[in-house]
């Protein structure tokens, strides 16, 4: 698992790149703790090259999900391949979380 | 007679009658027609009787069972000298006593006669047994040619006691080279003292004394043969008397060397004995481990035995503690205070931890601190792993360590910190070990949840699967009967793995049959039992207080009514329901919105939860499972899939419910041939049958 950060005024972007499970989760959960990242409007996750997520990766974004909403900071996911975006959608998520197709979508939003 | 069991007693008697013959012969000679007997024995006859005797008593010696027990050469010498030794002398003493006190009566007369007999008779007894005490310790541990080197001198000797029988006197000279070639056999043998080396010092000393005791006990009577005058002398310098002179002084030149070697063995004594108090320092070491000791002991045993060793006037372990358990500092003799500035003055010089000796302590930077001690010595305890201490121990006089201490010590410190580590690693299986016990536990509790008993009736066939990947797992399913010919079948999974998901699964169970509870209040019969989707809103509002943050469960719950012949579900994100349509003949996956539990834990969760209805026709059947079905991989890691599970069904849907499930596992099994089980893994199938009538109906 490999994580890039592309962080702008108002957006933080976070590229994800692998397998998002349980070993791999820590990493996430550490860049997702982060205090400044209250601070800025917009976080978008790049998922092209997410393969596989499991539900350690999942339990990652939702026990950030009120924390985000709390702050007013929008966790955006684009780029979802199919296979990940059915895991996101079985457990219910698309109903909680933006699931956008591109990068320009995302930054719409 | 218990005597006449032992074979060699025989011998005994034997050489108690031989003995009186001697005493009748002896008599006869002495006193000619004593006791009106008409007979005056031959000088020659005399001699070969105390041959003979002399022959049998050491036959009897020789045969007798060992007498030395383990090493105990101290007693094996003690019971020499109290027994034979002291009784031959005593009966001496009596002798000499009689021929002073009653000068004239004695001289010449019976009594004086039965007396040096017996005293012959004692003597001889006394030599046999010396000399074979002698061989016993001679034979000590030796080698195969010493003891064939022993037998040889014995025949010698034995020969010797046949001169007697001999009709002439050989001539002087070749007497004198027989014996002296036996003398110097004696004299070569004699210097085969192994023995010694097993003493101690204390014991080294006792057998000084009683070597020198024997060797008075045998100048006594030497004494004696030569000052007793008599009409016949049956001991003498004669040839004929050689294996008697010889034994003699075989048994006395032994003694003496025996008393050389050992007294010239005193001054080392000590150093032996250090040695042995290291090799057994090092032994009870070594068993305390074996024994399962604390580390505290071991410290304990260390401390005692370096200062035991090195003879330390004053000593300190210093061990460097990582939490409050771990305090194991002793002391011995030294102040706290001196030992600290001890160890501050050598790591000042960066000399901390490391081996150190100094034999002048007066000298130097030491002399600052006006220690009462002239030498010092530190070894430290480490491993490649730790660093566990110091061990500083004082001498009051200069130049008291030296380097052979200093290894010495060095094999204690590698010793015990061997033991140290050997006991952590004890403790840690242990602890490994209670963990896996308490794993196993958790894995007994967890399978005593699981259904043993499905459901049975005639409307349906049921079948079920479900292992675990680790011990405890976090996959569950459950039945419940209902009033009303109605079913609830709960399936689930918890995220996560090991215990905490396992605890998950006990409380999501004790919430499924906590709620699945007839409500007392219901207005109709529709309200008794709450729907599919208020059983999750409050399964979600119950677990949203004891769930971890990051942690949410999936679940799906039916409830059958085969009264009707129907059944709602509600979806909480778990896998989707595969479903076998008999009247479209098509099997297709139930898609049905629905968010898993844990996931919003504030209200507004009945928005994300949906019931579907459905009316089931016979020989429908449905298939419900966990994610650890359709996620499990492959060799090339793809993934099972909703698909190939679909296309399974269409395959079999016709069959037994308990033949759908075993053509789903066969290709499942199939397809991930060789890998590990990475998730919990959960298959139900249920098929539906024309209900039949049931009696009384």
């Amino acid at each position: 698992m490999k994580i890039t950060q592309h962080a702008t005024d108002t957006t933080l972007t976070l590229a994800l790149n692998g397998e998002l499970d349980a070993s791999s989760s820590v990493l996430l959960d550490n860049e997702l703790s982060k205090p400044e990242i209250l601070r800025t409007q917009k976080v978008l996750i790049d998922c092209q090259q997410l393969n596989y997520i499991s539900s350690a990766g999942l339990g990652v974004f939702i026990s950030h999900l009120q924390t985000f909403q709390d702050a007013n900071v929008k966790l955006v996911f684009f780029n979802m391949q199919e296979k990940v975006r059915n895991v996101f959608e079985i457990l219910g998520l698309d109903s909680l979380m933006t699931i956008v197709p591109s990068e320009a979508d995302a930054a719409a939003v | 007679m218990a005597v006449l069991r032992k074979p060699f007693s025989l011998l005994g008697i034997a050489a108690l009658l031989s003995w009186l013959a001697l005493l009748a012969a002896a008599l006869l000679y002495a006193h000619p027609g004593l006791g009106g007997v008409p007979y005056s024995t031959p000088a020659g006859l005399i001699l070969i009787l105390q041959a003979l005797f002399t022959a049998v008593v050491f036959l009897y010696e020789r045969k007798s069972p060992e007498r030395l027990r383990g090493v105990d050469f101290i007693g094996l010498l003690q019971r020499m000298l109290l027994g034979p030794a002291l009784l031959a002398v005593s009966s001496v003493g009596l002798h000499q006593l009689l021929q002073m006190l009653l000068p004239d009566y004695t001289t010449g007369s019976v009594l004086h006669t039965v007396l040096y007999t017996l005293n012959v008779g004692l003597f001889v007894l006394l030599l046999a047994r010396t000399n074979y005490a002698w061989r016993t310790l001679m034979l000590f541990r030796s080698s195969e040619r010493l003891q064939r080197q022993w037998v040889a001198f014995e025949l010698l000797l034995g020969a010797t006691l046949l001169l007697r029988l001999l009709p002439y006197t050989p001539p002087a000279g070749l007497s004198a080279a027989v014996l002296g070639v036996l003398a110097a056999f004696g004299v070569y043998l004699s210097g085969r003292q192994k023995w010694v080396a097993y003493l101690s010092r204390r014991q080294k000393l006792e057998a000084v004394l009683l070597q020198l005791a024997i060797i008075g006990v045998m100048g006594i009577f030497v004494a004696y043969f030569l000052y007793t005058r008599l009409g016949f002398r049956m001991v003498g310098p004669a040839p004929q008397n050689a294996f008697l002179l010889l034994n003699a002084f075989f048994a006395s030149f032994y003694a003496l060397m025996g008393l050389l070697v050992t007294f010239f063995n005193l001054p080392t004594a000590g150093v032996f004995e250090q040695k042995r108090e290291e090799i057994l320092s090092m032994q009870r070491l070594t068993q305390l481990i074996q024994r399962g000791q604390t580390t505290a002991e071991v410290y304990q045993m260390f401390f005692d035995s370096a200062i035991q060793t090195t003879g330390a006037d004053a000593a300190w372990l210093q061990i460097e503690a990582i939490d409050e358990e771990d305090r194991h500092d002793l002391y011995y003799q030294l102040p706290a205070d001196q030992g600290s500035a001890i160890r501050g003055m050598l790591a000042e010089f960066n000399l901390g931890n490391l081996e150190y000796f100094n034999n002048d302590l007066s000298g130097g930077s030491f002399r600052q601190l006006q220690l009462p001690f002239g030498s010092l010595m530190v070894m430290p305890l480490s491993s490649s792993k730790r660093q566990y201490g110091n061990i500083y121990l004082l001498q009051e006089p200069v130049q008291a360590f030296d380097r052979e201490s200093l290894s010495i010590l060095q094999t204690f410190a590698s010793q015990t910190v061997l033991s140290i580590e050997n006991l952590q690693l004890i403790q840690a299986s242990m602890r490994t070990q209670r963990v896996q016990d308490e794993l196993k536990i958790a894995s007994a509790v967890q399978d005593s949840l699981i259904p043993k008993n499905l459901p049975i009736d005639n409307w349906f066939e049921i079948s079920s699967y479900a292992v675990a990947a680790t011990e405890v797992g976090g996959d569950f399913y459950d039945f419940l009967h209902l009033p009303g010919r109605r079913l609830a079948v709960l399936i689930g999974d918890v995220s996560g793995k090991g215990v905490t998901a396992a605890f998950h699964v006990a409380q999501m169970k004790g919430i499924f049959h906590a709620l699945m509870q007839e409500n007392p209040l219901a207005r109709n019969e529709r309200e008794k039992y709450p729907v599919p989707s208020q059983f999750m809103t409050q399964a979600n509002d119950a677990l949203g207080r004891c769930l971890e943050k990051s942690a949410f469960i999936t679940a799906s719950l039916y409830i059958i009514d085969y009264e009707h012949g129907g059944f709602v579900f509600a979806r909480a994100g778990h896998c989707h329901t595969l479903y076998y349509h008999s009247i479209k003949e098509e099997v297709s996956y139930f898609q049905t919105p629905g968010l898993g539990l844990g996931i919003i834990r504030h209200d507004g969760y009945e928005k994300h939860i949906k019931n579907q209805f459905y009316d089931y026709n016979p020989s429908d059947v449905m298939v419900i499972y966990t994610d650890g079905i359709v996620e499990a991989r492959d060799a090339a890691q793809d993934e099972y899939g909703e698909e190939r599970l679909q296309r399974m069904l269409e395959e079999s849907y016709y069959l037994d419910a308990d033949q759908i499930k075993a053509h789903i596992l066969a290709d499942l099994h199939e397809f991930t041939k060789g890998q590990p089980m990475h998730d919990d893994q959960t298959l139900l199938v249920i098929k539906f049958r024309s209900a039949q009538p049931e009696a009384g109906h």
